[in-house]
């Protein structure tokens, strides 16, 4: 294929790396300040979609939507995937990993309590809302295309890209500029310190998951729209942006959203050149080879340092 | 006393208050009324693909919305108000059974008859029991349980002894499994000779030592979470490899194994189509085999080798242990242990595809190994058998569509509770209780998550 | 405070969930009941069909049992075997040890070629509504009959089609790696190329996190025609990004996709579909119609795939079992007398060769048209006109 071929799955790729970037900072950020692979994460996400799903469901979108309701449609759907996710997050936290934080469980007890919370989530999601795929009702008319130097864009993929970017600038911001960040920073850094310093790191640590959870739940939502909402949606995505966080440098907010990027260009570049079963062969294969010479990831871990 | 101040006191005193709903006794209460909805959601009606708010309706009006309620906020009322009374009950009856049980206990310790009674016991039971049980749970038994036990078993060397977190343990059973295939002949790609199963166990012993020690080469200066997902990766990619190359592998459309046969040309004999029992006698020797090796494995130079790495990595190093070398010996015995497994495995179900092994089943198999307590051989067997056992139990008690939800309650809970395991291996139980007083920082898993979060 | 005591209280109470749960589950047994089996997935991730195919069979059996023309009950046993064929084999022997009479099922095809042997071994006769892996009946099987039409005669059809009806050239062959789709479009290759029709083929597999890659790569092939051998839920997302890259060719899928579960998934997008299936419409006629609404009576919702082909299967077994002595009949008798039937069913007429293999392989052709699934006709008459 040509080289206009190439420049359009190129941006499909930065498409994808944006939802993956943004469900990669979850596992970030909660690896920043607990170092602890949160398995459940990918639940999180996929009940972002259904809270998106369900929003929609209640206010459902006007046949031939304006330009202005659509817009509202979006940022509803968004906002109630973003809660739920949030919500689900902040349970987690408080039921699953709380109790074994107290008494200082080793990691590997939490990661089977993520496994365990993962498993119990994605079949509670299955026996409420059936298990069959759905998708998000038409909130805006998708055909319209926009030509971006020659690769042709869908209100869907702008939608994506500016939301997932508006994320990640604002969670930026969070992280380095407002005093919960601060604090993020200061219990990643150095916890017993940061307690000496009147920082409440239960309240940092329940703030942390939520904040990942707000963002994985909007991710969920973007998901949905852009492919479908089924309980088993997680998964793959799940597994995909925890690589994408660990390419970057687990612990490391932009380290995550590189790393998300990058995945998401090397899978759709994988399609374009062997073919859509290669995917995630490809994917993995430049994780373990960046490993290999770069053992803590491209930035390097760390929250409290670099980000 | 300034405005200033004034306004600060206000906001102190306002800081110091604690409203009625703050109170722990009323959280708790919250906390149960949480709990009941959450419960009527899991024991409640399936959801359907017509409407998403169907279950949630219906459960939140159902009668055992009630029910679940009184249960839980009569446990809140019972433990708020009655707890001195409770207190002395349970105090009677733990005063009644203190003493037989510290007898019992102190017995087990000294008195060598009683352990080796007790394995006896279960040896004797093992070995009798299953032929009378039902042939669905003979089948379960041997194609599910025997099996797992024995991947299980080999991925406690790789974590519970040699300390390195493997999520991607399937992956050798795998390439043991489609060594099985390819050497007896039934993958679309003939092998040089075509070789008996049972011919087939060294060889595959053999390539999943070569395939752990190529996975681990070069990852074996990953420490814990990137090992994790690097060896997650090592799984995808050997899983994909399988289903995407169908001209080799059969991929999903899969491929017809033989099964286990012996002719040693004065007496042959094959394993059958129906009968799982003798399967379940070939398993129990591969079993018995193996854990016999590794317990002596434990005790011997490179089981030392192996904690010495585990509890200190540098100071190992630093006196003269040879890390690179005992890491990558853990790695490859735990890999053909899991190649064993493989070859029986096609052998006994006669058919393997690319599915059976996907990624859920290595995160499984960790599980397993962790619930029945990591570093001990008699708890990983305990622990792959139970959680094998239970998913399998619990059809006949729940929706089976929602068996693993239960499953990952359980494992949820066992952790809070139990986070040794069933059945710790005494030595991790005390690295974990040392890491936990801050005593020690065992290795990456063990070394408590939050790292230093007090 | 949701602390350690909480979850110390919340595990008797959960274990005590399991014990009340559990209650409800005991059925009474003996008497007159003739216990039939569903084996096939139900749970795991193809959860969907298996439960299509179990509330057809319930309602089968409700309705057998609620008519009073038959002096025996009917007592329906699920046994699930997640669509895996490692879980097959003890699946098949739970039915075996319940004393089943018959086995509607294993549903997919791995499953099946692990479960047939066992079910043989016990002589139960397992019919397949689903199982559509061309190679099962030659395996020698020998209590297992298909009641459907396999691969083959699919993709035959397609192509056919792509031949006859259409002045397609180049047709892109997409399967979703499921061994399902793999065989299906392995079919639908062959018979294209024979047919003189260049042939691309492409896999997706099922849960693509992003379908527009794979939708611009075929897209990419200037091809005249796609056909997606898989199931409905992946082809949903599938056909949106299609439409969404602009593919303007003939597309057209299998009965995995001949579902209101594609068109609710695609939207505007399924339009124009074709779809194929060994199956007529149960929204079509008279007789199907009733079983359409009292299906969605039943349970809430509309049939789906393979839906009213258990039912179908359900109902000839339970003729079967009154004709062969009901009460008296066992599996031996049953077994002999499925294999010379000749059951006009809602779906089709059901006869079964001496394979085990079904006679009528007849394939439809149905189209998406505003948003439904609509008849076209049988495929040997459209390709012919």
């Amino acid at each position: 294929m040509s080289l206009n071929a190439f420049w359009d799955f190129l941006v499909l790729g930065v498409v994808l790396g944006c939802l993956y970037a943004v469900i990669a900072i979850g596992y970030t950020l909660v690896y920043g300040v607990l170092q602890l692979l949160n398995f459940a994460h990918s639940e999180v996400f996929m009940f972002g979609g259904f809270g998106g799903l369900m929003a929609l469901t209640v206010w459902a979108p006007a046949p031939d939507p304006s330009g202005a309701q659509s817009v509202l449609y979006v940022v509803v759907g968004m906002l109630a995937g973003a809660a739920f996710g949030g919500v689900v997050a902040y349970g987690l936290e408080k039921v699953a990993y709380r109790p074994l934080r107290r008494h200082k469980a080793p990691r590997l007890v939490f990661l089977i309590t993520a496994i365990g919370a993962s498993f119990f989530l994605y079949n509670l999601a299955g026996k409420l809302f059936g298990r069959n795929s759905l998708s998000m009702p038409d909130m805006y008319e998708n055909k319209r295309v926009f030509s971006f130097f020659g690769a042709e864009l869908s209100v869907t993929m702008i939608l994506i890209v500016v939301s997932a970017v508006g994320m990640m600038i604002g969670l930026d911001y969070v992280v380095n500029r407002t005093k919960l960040g601060s604090s993020i920073r200061a219990v990643a850094q150095d916890p017993e310190v940061a307690s000496l310093m009147g920082v409440n790191i239960d309240k940092v640590v329940s703030r942390t998951f939520v904040i990942g959870g707000l963002l994985g739940g909007a991710a969920g939502f973007l998901f949905g729209v852009n492919n479908k909402v089924v309980y088993t949606m997680g998964f793959l995505p799940g597994i995909t942006a925890f690589a994408a966080a660990v390419l970057g440098g687990i612990g490391n907010v932009r380290g995550a959203m590189l790393g998300g990027m990058l995945l998401g260009i090397v899978e759709t570049l994988t399609v374009y050149f062997w073919g859509e079963e290669w995917r995630y062969v490809a994917g993995f294969a430049v994780l373990v080879v960046v490993l290999m010479f770069r053992p803590t990831g491209l930035l390097g871990e760390r929250l409290g340092r670099t980000a | 006393m300034s405005a200033e101040a004034l306004v600060r006191g206000r906001a102190a005193e306002r800081l110091r208050t604690v409203r009625w709903y703050q109170r722990p006794r009323w959280k708790r209460l919250g906390a149960m009324i949480a709990l009941a909805v959450l419960a009527v959601m899991v024991t409640g009606v399936q959801g359907t693909q017509r409407d998403l708010f169907y279950a949630l309706e219906e459960n939140l009006t159902s009668p055992l919305l009630l029910v679940w309620l009184a249960l839980t906020v009569g446990v809140w009322a019972v433990r708020e108000f009655l707890s001195p009374q409770v207190k002395a009950v349970s105090d009677g009856y733990r005063s009644v059974v203190e003493e037989p049980r510290g007898k019992l206990r102190r017995a087990w310790r000294e008195e060598k008859w009683l352990r080796w009674g007790a394995l006896g016991a279960l040896v004797a039971a093992a070995v009798f029991l299953p032929s009378g049980l039902e042939r669905y749970w003979q089948t379960v038994l041997v194609d599910q349980i025997a099996i797992y036990v024995l991947v299980a078993i080999g991925l406690n060397v790789v974590i519970g002894w040699a300390g390195m977190l493997d999520l991607g343990f399937i992956a050798f059973f795998a390439i043991g499994a489609y060594s099985a295939a390819y050497w007896t002949g039934a993958l679309p790609v003939q092998p040089p000779m075509e070789l008996n199963n049972f011919a087939v166990i060294p060889v595959a012993i053999v390539t999943c030592l070569l395939a752990g020690v190529l996975l681990g080469a070069p990852t074996l200066r990953l420490r814990g979470d990137y090992l994790a997902i690097v060896t997650l990766g090592f799984h995808e990619i050997v899983y994909l490899t399988a289903k995407n190359l169908d001209d080799v592998t059969g991929g999903t459309g899969g491929v017809k194994v033989e099964r286990f046969s012996l002719d040693l040309g004065f007496w042959s004999y094959e394993w059958g189509v129906i009968d799982p029992m003798p399967y379940y006698y070939l398993l129990l020797v591969f079993i018995a085999v193996v854990v016999f090796f590794f317990w002596r494995l434990e005790h011997s130079k490179v089981g030392r080798a192996w904690t010495a790495i585990r509890e200190d990595e540098v100071a190992a190093a630093s006196t003269g242990v040879n890390t690179v070398r005992f890491k990558l010996m853990a790695f490859a015995i735990g890999a053909s242990t899991s190649g064993v497994a493989g070859v029986a495995y096609a052998s006994k179900v006669g058919y393997i595809n690319s599915e059976n092994f996907v990624i859920l089943l290595s995160v499984l198999v960790l599980a397993y190994v962790i619930f029945g307590g990591m570093g001990s051989i008699a708890g990983v067997l305990f622990g792959a058998a139970f959680l094998v056992w239970l998913p399998e139990a619990l059809r006949d008690f729940v929706d089976p569509k929602d068996r693993y939800m239960y499953l990952g309650v359980l494992l949820v809970i066992m952790m809070i509770y139990r986070p040794q395991g069933v059945i710790p291996s005494r030595r991790r139980a005390r690295e974990l209780k040392l890491s936990e007083s801050g005593e020690s920082d065992a290795d990456a898993m063990t070394e408590p998550a939050g790292g230093r979060l007090s | 405070m949701l602390n350690k005591t909480f979850v110390k209280l919340a595990a008797p109470l959960a274990i005590s969930a399991l014990a009340l749960t559990g209650c409800g589950s005991d059925s009474g047994g003996g008497g007159d009941t003739i216990k039939i089996a569903f084996q096939g997935p139900l749970s795991g991730d193809n959860v969907q069909l298996g439960t299509n195919m179990e509330n057809g069979i319930k309602l089968a059996i409700d309705q057998a049992n609620a008519s009073g023309d038959y002096d025996f009950e009917i007592e329906y046993f699920p046994t699930d075997d997640q669509g895996q064929p490692d879980k097959a084999t003890a699946a098949a022997q739970k039915a075996i040890d319940e004393g089943v009479i018959a086995v509607i099922g294993p549903a997919f095809s791995g499953p099946a070629d692990t479960a047939a042997e066992v079910y043989a071994e016990a002589g139960i006769p397992a019919v397949s509504s689903s199982a559509t892996r061309p190679d099962l009946t030659t395996k020698g099987y020998e209590s297992f009959l298909r009641a459907v039409p396999n691969d083959s005669a699919q993709g035959a059809g397609m192509a056919k089609y792509f031949d006859q009806a259409t002045d397609a050239e180049k047709v892109v062959v997409v399967d979703d790696k499921t061994d399902y789709g793999v065989g299906l479009a392995d079919v639908a290759e062959k018979e294209l190329t024979a047919a003189g029709i260049e042939v691309v083929r492409q896999s997706v597999p099922q849960k693509t996190p992003d379908y527009s890659a794979a939708a611009r790569s075929v897209v990419g092939q200037k091809a005249d025609g796609l056909i997606y051998a898989g199931y409905y839920e992946d082809a949903g997302p599938f056909a949106t990004k299609l439409a969404e890259a602009g593919f303007e060719g003939t597309t057209m899928s299998g009965d995995g996709t001949n579902d209101m579960g594609f068109v609710k998934l695609a939207g505007d997008a399924a339009n124009g579909w074709k779809l194929t299936c060994p199956c007529t419409d149960p929204t079509q006629e008279d007789a199907t119609k009733a079983f359409a609404d009292d299906y969605q009576a039943e349970f809430n919702q509309a049939p789906g795939t393979y839906s009213a082909e258990s039912y179908d299967v359900a109902q000839m077994i339970i003729a079967q079992i009154a004709e062969t002595g009901g009460a008296e009949s066992d599996s031996e008798k049953l077994l002999e007398s499925l294999r010379g039937v000749e059951y006009k069913g809602l779906t089709k007429t059901f006869s079964f060769d001496d394979k085990g293999e079904f006679k009528n392989q007849t394939i439809y052709m149905y189209e998406v048209q505003d948003e439904k699934i609509g008849y076209v006709g049988n495929i040997d008459e459209l390709a012919a006109e």
